[in-house]
């Protein structure tokens, strides 16, 4: 498979050649108010290895789980496999006769039970008057796709006693078991996350193999790193859009990627100067959280601190901790008059709101906002006890707080008494900073302030965000979105591999942000006017 | 081309202001209404049926006492189910052994020990608030499936009880102390006023106070909270012991009225707890556990029994109106549930 076979199959769209093994197009989904899939253009090539990437909640998985049957799209799109346009929402006994299989982020292993039962499963063949399973023709298949993966692995032995390496494979054979040779396409969704380093390598030999055999494979990753290195072509999403489809990846690198994952905003924040005091508003000593080892850090009252890195490098960790989400190994959090242990065996999340610190999180209807309860229930959570008494919550400083929040970040609809289930996700990341803004917090923690919001919200969020800092509030915000960093924070960590590699500060640009993150030169001077330009015309056009 | 997506975009994320229309708001309206009230509404029909079906014999001021007297030992279970079911536990299949522990530890202690009527009494509400306790500590602590323990121990004490009984019904001798239950009021005991009051006094926690606000919101999502400040696994935990405690109070109350109890008969209270706490969630409150709407759950029930064994219809009756109507509110209460979300 090489990359020019890639284009040529990418190239040849006449209607109704069967070129694609995969062609998906004008594919939207709808939940309720929010659309959160639309128009999905995608081609996936026969014999391709196709990446896919963007943020938490850009729509990969609503994707996925279209083309697997579990969601129904809205009508009007269609998914084309080989040629034959499948009927949706898609039946899964079709989508087997067509070869497209799906290896899930867990892998979906049964741990106790053997290997063949685990590939086998739901396609037993029940022979006899007893529909018994026969046993050694089950066996024995297994050993036969195991084989075509070149793989020798105990059938007998149970699932849960493999190695990942292992486990890695059975699940692939698993997906590919139905698969026609030189035909097929396997989905991974994010399926290398549970392999190491070394399992990782073979697991890339593993595909390229079947790659070689004539099937397809699209890559569901957050690992730019391996998207660059292991895929021909890429696809990139965006709060529910194809920013990007098809693009070598010979031609990208991993900045390029994170650039069209979070988009050039059209907004432009120019930089405001910084409200940082000589006061600290918080300071941590000697945190251990993950892989994050002796952190010591000082944040000022009115400044703002960037905390990134790739993911997994150990920022959302400290972040975590800090905003009393996860118990650290060890550290300390002095903040306000109170000084917080970050590993107390009782740490309660209690005692960092009563200090003063709050924690904005990155998936706000799991962690932020409990969706049926209303708009002003969910603002005013952390403080109801502290503010009613024993046996009223009181109505009129809750009404206020409401009525305050909802003109500063501009939430619409206006009305306190919404369920939080009714407003659309950028106003409900507004009332996720409300609940906290409202307290007038000593320290902020906020991951992803800005994730899949629209431009007008992310232009809220970030006003009050600076307004807090203003306040007096120090702030902390773990985030990837380079461009967030640079409009909003007065210096910028940099982590990698749990520690800090870099400290921007001063003037910040997003590019430096980027490149400080992959660790990458930053290009020449004369390239940078180019690409500017490029992008430009993307947003202009 | 991605500008103009943008903006595309931007337009439907902002959710329409409100209705436009009076037309439309007037529809919202009524059908908020009818999902409010469609039960009490049936109950007015049931009870006009039964008055027409049997004329002179349902539409009485007996009958209402029947109904309005009896159900008293069913409001208190159904109020301490709705404590942990408020806050997330979804099924303490042990609340109706909890009070049949109760009710039979204070007329054993009473007639078979000769203890005094008061002491036994608290030693019977301690009793059941030990039995909530353990709940606690097995489900919110050690955190072991809330099913498993709740039938576990559920069983374990309908079993004490009809041992410490001798499987008999065990009754205690009038001393005073049972005007507690069987003063009147206007016709019905004061044991069916102590269930209106309890299930106001609920309905105010939940309303008006930080406790109850915090506890819905645990019920609604624990990690939010948690993450809110809110302490969930004191809050979960005193659900459970405050289950016991109404469940103790209302097994004194009970045992008070009737003067004796049946250790037998705790067993036959477990389907009509449920039903009446899932009817619950389609009135006032559509979609919702409330105390009110458990309230009245209970005597809807219970005027649906009534009337059909007026009507000559024997003992079986019960089991198939409970069993049917907890089937219908939990279905009703998840469609509800699916339009709120």
């Amino acid at each position: 498979m090489t990359i020019s076979q890639a284009d040529g199959a990418a190239g040849a769209a006449e209607p109704g050649a069967a070129r694609h093994r995969l062609e998906v197009a004008h594919l939207s989904k709808t939940f309720g108010p929010a659309r959160v899939l639309r128009d999905i253009q995608l081609t996936v090539a026969p014999g391709e290895l196709h990446g896919m990437v963007g943020q938490n909640g850009c729509g990969k998985s609503t994707l996925v789980k279209i083309l697997t049957g579990v969601y129904t799209p809205d009508p009007g799109g269609s998914i084309v496999v080989d040629g034959r346009r499948l009927r949706t929402p898609v039946q899964p006994m079709e989508q087997r006769e067509v070869g497209v299989s799906v290896v899930h982020q867990n892998l979906g292993l049964v741990d106790d039970h053997a290997v063949w039962e685990n590939v086998r499963l739901g396609r037993y063949q029940a022979r006899g008057p007893f529909r018994k399973i026969n046993t050694r023709a089950e066996r024995d298949s297994v050993a036969a796709v195991l084989a075509r993966l070149g793989r020798t692995i105990d059938v007998d032995a149970p699932a849960g006693t493999l190695g990942a390496e292992d486990r890695a494979t059975i699940a692939i054979a698993r997906a590919m078991q139905d698969h026609r040779p030189g035909g097929g396409l396997i989905i991974f969704d994010e399926s290398t996350r549970a392999l190491g380093k070394t399992a990782r390598g073979r697991f890339f030999e593993l595909v390229r193999s079947l790659i070689d055999g004539g099937a397809s494979v699209l890559l569901i990753s957050h690992q730019l790193e391996e998207i660059i290195e292991a895929t021909d072509r890429v696809t990139v999403l965006r709060d529910g859009q194809v920013v990007e489809t098809g693009i070598p990846t010979k031609d990208t690198d991993e900045a390029g990627l994170t650039r069209l994952m979070l988009g050039r905003h059209l907004v432009t924040h120019s930089r405001v100067n910084s409200h940082a005091q000589e006061d600290a508003a918080a300071s941590v000593r000697g945190l251990s959280a993950g892989q994050v080892r002796g952190l010591d850090l000082t944040v000022k009252r009115g400044e703002i601190v960037g905390l990134t890195g790739l993911m997994g490098s150990g920022f959302e960790e400290v972040a975590e901790a800090l905003g009393g989400a996860r118990r650290a190994e060890s550290g300390e959090l002095a903040v306000g008059a109170a000084t917080l242990s970050l590993s107390a065996r009782r740490a309660s999340t209690e005692h960092f709101v009563r200090a003063g610190v709050g924690y904005v999180p990155e998936r706000r209807l799991d962690e932020g906002l409990a969706a049926g309860m209303t708009m002003s229930e969910n603002m005013t959570l952390p403080r109801v006890r502290g503010k009613g008494s024993a046996l009223r919550t009181g109505s009129a400083w809750q009404a206020e707080e409401a009525r305050t929040m909802i003109a500063k970040l501009d939430i619409k609809p206006p009305r306190p008494d919404a369920p939080v289930s009714t407003l659309s996700g950028g106003n409900q990341q507004k009332v996720v900073l409300a609940k906290w803004l409202a307290g007038t917090p000593n320290l902020l923690v906020l991951r992803e302030p800005t994730q899949a919001v629209d431009v007008g919200a992310r232009h809220d969020i970030i006003d009050a965000i600076r307004e807090a800092a203003k306040d007096g509030c120090g702030v902390l915000i773990a985030s990837i979105d380079a461009a967030d960093l640079a409009v909003l924070c007065d210096r910028v960590l940099v982590f990698r591999h749990g520690t800090v590699t870099g400290e921007l500060s001063g003037e910040l640009d997003q590019d430096d942000i980027i490149h400080a993150t992959f660790g990458s030169p930053r290009p020449e001077p004369r390239d940078e006017p180019k690409q500017e330009e490029k992008q430009e015309e993307r947003w202009a056009g | 081309m991605d500008a103009a997506r943008q903006e595309q975009r931007d337009a439907p994320d902002v959710a329409p202001p409100a209705a436009p229309a009076a037309k439309p708001r007037l529809a919202v309206d009524v059908r908020h209404f009818a999902s409010r009230y469609a039960v009490i509404g049936v109950w007015a029909i049931m009870i006009l049926i039964y008055s027409l079906a049997e004329p002179g014999v349902f539409f009485t001021r007996s009958t209402f006492t029947s109904i309005f007297t009896g159900q008293y030992a069913l409001v208190f279970m159904a109020m301490a189910l709705l404590c942990t079911i408020i806050v997330g536990e979804f099924v303490d299949l042990s609340v109706p052994s909890v009070f049949g522990f109760a009710a039979t530890v204070w007329p054993v202690l009473v007639t078979n020990h000769h203890w005094g009527m008061v002491p036994a009494a608290i030693v019977a509400v301690i009793a059941a608030v030990a039995c909530g306790a353990v709940n606690a500590v097995l489900v919110v602590v050690l955190g072991v499936n809330t099913i498993v323990v709740t039938l576990g121990m559920g069983t374990l004490l309908t079993g004490l009880a009809l041992w410490m009984s001798n499987l008999n019904v065990v009754v205690l001798q009038p001393s005073g102390f049972e005007k507690i239950g069987t003063f009147t009021i206007g016709g019905l005991y004061i044991s069916f006023f102590y269930g209106i009051v309890l299930a106001l006094a609920f309905a105010y926690v939940l309303a008006y106070t930080p406790l109850g606000r915090h506890m819905r919101f645990v019920g609604a999502s624990r990690e939010v909270s948690r993450l809110s400040g809110v302490r969930v696994n004191r809050i979960r935990f005193g659900s459970y012991v405050v289950a016991g405690l109404i469940s103790g109070v209302g097994a004194v109350i009970t045992v008070a009225t009737l003067g004796s109890y049946n250790a037998e008969s705790s067993n036959s209270y477990l389907l009509p707890v449920f039903a009446a706490v899932f009817l619950g969630t389609a009135i006032i409150q559509p979609g919702r556990f409330n105390p009110i709407g458990t309230w009245i759950g209970v005597y809807f029930l219970y005027t649906g029994i009534l009337g059909l064994e007026d009507l000559g219809l024997q003992q079986w009756v019960s089991d198939v109106f409970y069993g049917g109507a907890l089937v219908v509110a939990v279905t009703i209460s998840t469609l509800l549930r699916r339009r709120t979300t």
